[in-house]
């Protein structure tokens, strides 16, 4: 140790000089606190092969519906190639995989509404922790073309006798209506955060970003006029208006309500789109040898009032955060899922939340939000992103409101504390003694 | 630009005499400040991935300079800071070496230089304040320099005199020393802050280049060793290493802890020629290459190694 401390106090001497004449091999080196943050309330605990770890995470590009590239596919088309994606680009045997979770198609479905992607994800995770399987897939998938957002079925008229439940009927965007008057969240407020939303979306695509994630799907057009198909590949969410601008979108009526300030322009796009993340035991992936992309910590969902299920996030992020053990400035990525600009401009206000680490690469209102597979189309953009963040980004968080009154949540890890070595020769024959010692 | 990463962090970098496309690196662990150290040799190639490993070596301690040899196009000395001289053969397989390890400073060997006119002896020079003069056959060195009063920090041959090397030291002294003569031959008290590097000029055997903590490089004339030729300022911090050019007379490279590596024409009224702020930590190795005109090298704490056109900008793809 003596070795180590006299190089730094060498090195030391290079870059802060004391009076030339004299060398003081007595002069201490003086130590400052360090000023890097720390989550300090996590346990540094070191890895377990017991923990729950996403080794890949794809998504399709998402497309406007009715209109957009993948009008005339049908959903199990969407899901197919990404499914297929995971399996291939991990090397994993399919037979392994104990249970694939998806929102609407079999194999086991789940439905949480807006969460079900997350949920999907979820509970995959809570299966693997609970050793039911090492391996499972987590996915969700929407073609709000072929399904759009109806309930046809009846209702129990009992529903009409408490305010609440008849509220669980409410259409979304008088959701969002209501919480934009109840919080005094302005029109300009919600078309700017619209705007940064295309803005960061648009430059995320043009930088390339959402190739990691973007997997392409071959598919076709059918020319509405003619009935022509035409063999298309989509690889691009086709929703971002690069150009957008507050201007622009003050000229678009409000939708849901006269007077209203929620317009077609500071909503969620209606899209088609599908996600799939591949989650296994720590251990598992270590010993296929498989990097690994992030760990899933915690999950909550938590209930709101129905009237104003915006407010979802700001209510389940804290929960989920704090049973991970952490504060909310521990986060440092967060994916809120931007159903409508007037809910997310609340829940990131409410909790005080540094703009910066929001979506940053864009959000639902530029990019879509296929209901089902929001949930896993945000784990594979923020497990991206935080890989490619490096270090300096730790913790991230998923979370979304969900129609009928609840907000869900995730808490997710980056992946492998080490980075990655590129060009590191591997040991054929490790002794662990070094060659000087031979 | 070729880019290779290495995963230690680079302490120094040196071009083959032999290969044109042939390159060493010495890096060391955690900085150098404790940990191993690994020697590796690089190939240059016009074909992506244009910088790959040829061969590495391991070392228990860093590696904080090397030298190539000029009798042998494969031998490769190493300063190694457990006070180590290793000699390695890229010819023989990493387990037949190294195949000498010569072991007599009593403190971390900083620098390696070797002859470039005899080509049968090479120099070290060491943080135990001396400079010893070594043949690749013998098993111990030929001749201890030791006057220094503090670390010896580099140590260079003359490129037309092949017994008088100059010694770069932290007691803020350069000598010139004849291995023929009893003790140096001249003390230049060149700068009031330790000096960490010093390079002949290929071209003015009496002009010599000092690179020191106080953020300037002196060029200086043997004959008049009171008053530099010049003065070069332009670093933010100490600098670390510098090369004179090859091929062209005036122009000298230097790296510095202030992350840059910056090209000088010492015979201008403004220096300053060139600066490249590649390295994202301190730069700490730089090279010329003598057998291309104009191609850099140079490695730093941010574990990567930029081989680059002069003109050209390193990080360019």
């Amino acid at each position: 140790m003596e070795k180590a401390i006299n190089r730094q106090q060498v090195l030391l001497e290079h870059l802060r000089p004391s009076n030339s004449s004299s060398h003081n091999y007595e002069s201490i080196l003086s130590a400052s606190a360090c000023a890097a943050g720390d989550s300090a309330a996590y346990h540094r605990t070191s890895v377990y092969g017991d923990d729950v770890v996403i080794v890949a995470a794809y998504r399709t590009a998402l497309c406007k519906s009715k209109r957009g590239g993948f009008k005339d596919t049908y959903p199990d088309d969407l899901l197919a190639p990404v499914l297929k994606a995971v399996i291939e680009k991990t090397n994993v045997d399919p037979s392994e995989v104990g249970d694939i979770v998806v929102e609407t198609v079999p194999v086991r479905t789940v439905n949480r509404q807006c969460s079900s992607g997350l949920q999907a994800v979820a509970d995959v995770a809570a299966a693997i922790k609970a050793g039911f399987y090492d391996i499972g897939i987590g996915a969700g998938l929407e073609s709000m073309t072929v399904n759009p957002m109806a309930w046809e079925g009846s209702v129990n008229p009992k529903v009409k006798a408490f305010e609440q439940a008849q509220n669980c009927l409410l259409p979304m965007g008088v959701t969002s209506e209501n919480v934009a008057h109840r919080f005094g969240v302005t029109r300009k407020e919600q078309d700017q955060a619209a705007v940064d939303s295309h803005r960061k979306a648009a430059a995320a695509t043009a930088a390339g970003k959402f190739k990691d994630e973007i997997i392409p799907v071959a598919t076709k057009i059918v020319d509405p006029k003619t009935g022509d198909e035409k063999p298309v590949t989509i690889s691009v969410d086709d929703g971002i208006r690069p150009n957008t601008s507050v201007s622009e979108l003050a000229k678009l009526k409000p939708v849901f309500k006269k007077d209203g300030t929620t317009t077609a322009g500071n909503s969620s796009q209606v899209s088609d789109g599908a996600g799939a993340v591949l989650l296994m035991k720590r251990s598992v992936a270590m010993r296929k040898g498989l990097p690994i992309l992030g760990v899933f910590r915690t999950f909550a969902a938590v209930g709101v009032d129905p009237a104003i299920m915006g407010v979802g996030p700001a209510v389940a992020i804290p929960a989920a955060v704090k049973s991970a053990g952490l504060q909310l400035d521990d986060i440092d990525l967060f994916e809120i899922n931007e159903a409508f600009a007037s809910q997310f401009v609340y829940c990131r206000n409410k909790l005080g939340l540094d703009p910066e680490k929001i979506n940053v690469n864009g959000g639902a209102l530029a990019i879509g939000h296929p209901l089902g597979t929001t949930g896993a189309r945000c784990v594979a953009t923020l497990l991206h992103e935080m890989k490619r963040r490096g270090r300096d980004c730790r913790f991230g968080v998923i979370s979304m409101c969900i129609g009928t009154g609840m907000g869900a949540a995730a808490v997710f890890e980056r992946g492998d504390c080490a980075d990655e070595l590129c060009n590191v020769r591997k040991v054929e024959s490790n002794n662990f003694l070094s060659k000087d010692v031979l | 630009m070729p880019v290779f990463k290495t995963p230690f962090n680079g302490y120094s970098v040196k071009f083959s005499p032999f290969y044109e496309s042939r390159l060493a690196v010495a890096t060391a662990q955690n900085f150098g400040i404790l940990g191993n150290g690994r020697v590796h040799v690089l190939d240059l190639s016009p074909a992506a991935p244009a910088l790959t490993e040829l061969v590495a070596f391991d070392t228990a301690d860093g590696v904080y300079d090397l030298a190539w040899s000029e009798s042998h196009d494969s031998l490769l000395i190493a300063a190694v800071a457990d006070g180590s001289v290793k000699i390695y053969d890229t010819a023989l397989p990493p387990t037949a070496n190294p195949i000498r390890s010569l072991h007599e400073h009593t403190r971390e060997v900083h620098s390696a230089d070797y002859n470039p006119t005899r080509r049968d002896s090479f120099i070290t020079s060491s943080w135990d304040d001396t400079v010893k003069l070594w043949t690749v056959d013998r098993p111990t060195s030929v001749r201890t320099f030791k006057e220094h009063a503090y670390c010896v920090y580099n140590a260079t041959w003359n490129p037309r005199h092949s017994d008088v090397f100059c010694s770069a030291s932290g007691d803020c002294t350069l000598r010139i020393w004849d291995v023929r003569e009893m003790g140096s031959t001249m003390i230049i008290p060149a700068h009031e802050f330790e000096i960490l590097a010093c390079d002949w000029n290929k071209y003015d055997d009496c002009l010599i280049a000092s690179a020191s903590v106080d953020k300037s490089i002196k060029i200086w004339d043997v004959r008049n060793y009171r008053v530099p030729i010049a003065v070069l300022n332009g670093h933010g911090y100490a600098v670390r290493k510098v090369k004179f050019s090859p091929h062209k007379r005036n122009l000298l490279a230097s790296c510095s802890y202030d992350m840059t590596v910056c090209l000088w024409d010492f015979m201008v009224e403004d220096a300053l020629v060139g600066r490249y702020d590649h390295h994202t930590e301190f730069a700490v190795g730089v090279d010329m290459s003598v057998l291309v005109e104009g191609l850099l090298a140079s490695t730093g704490w941010d574990e990567l190694v930029y081989v680059w056109q002069q003109g050209m900008d390193p990080r360019a793809v």
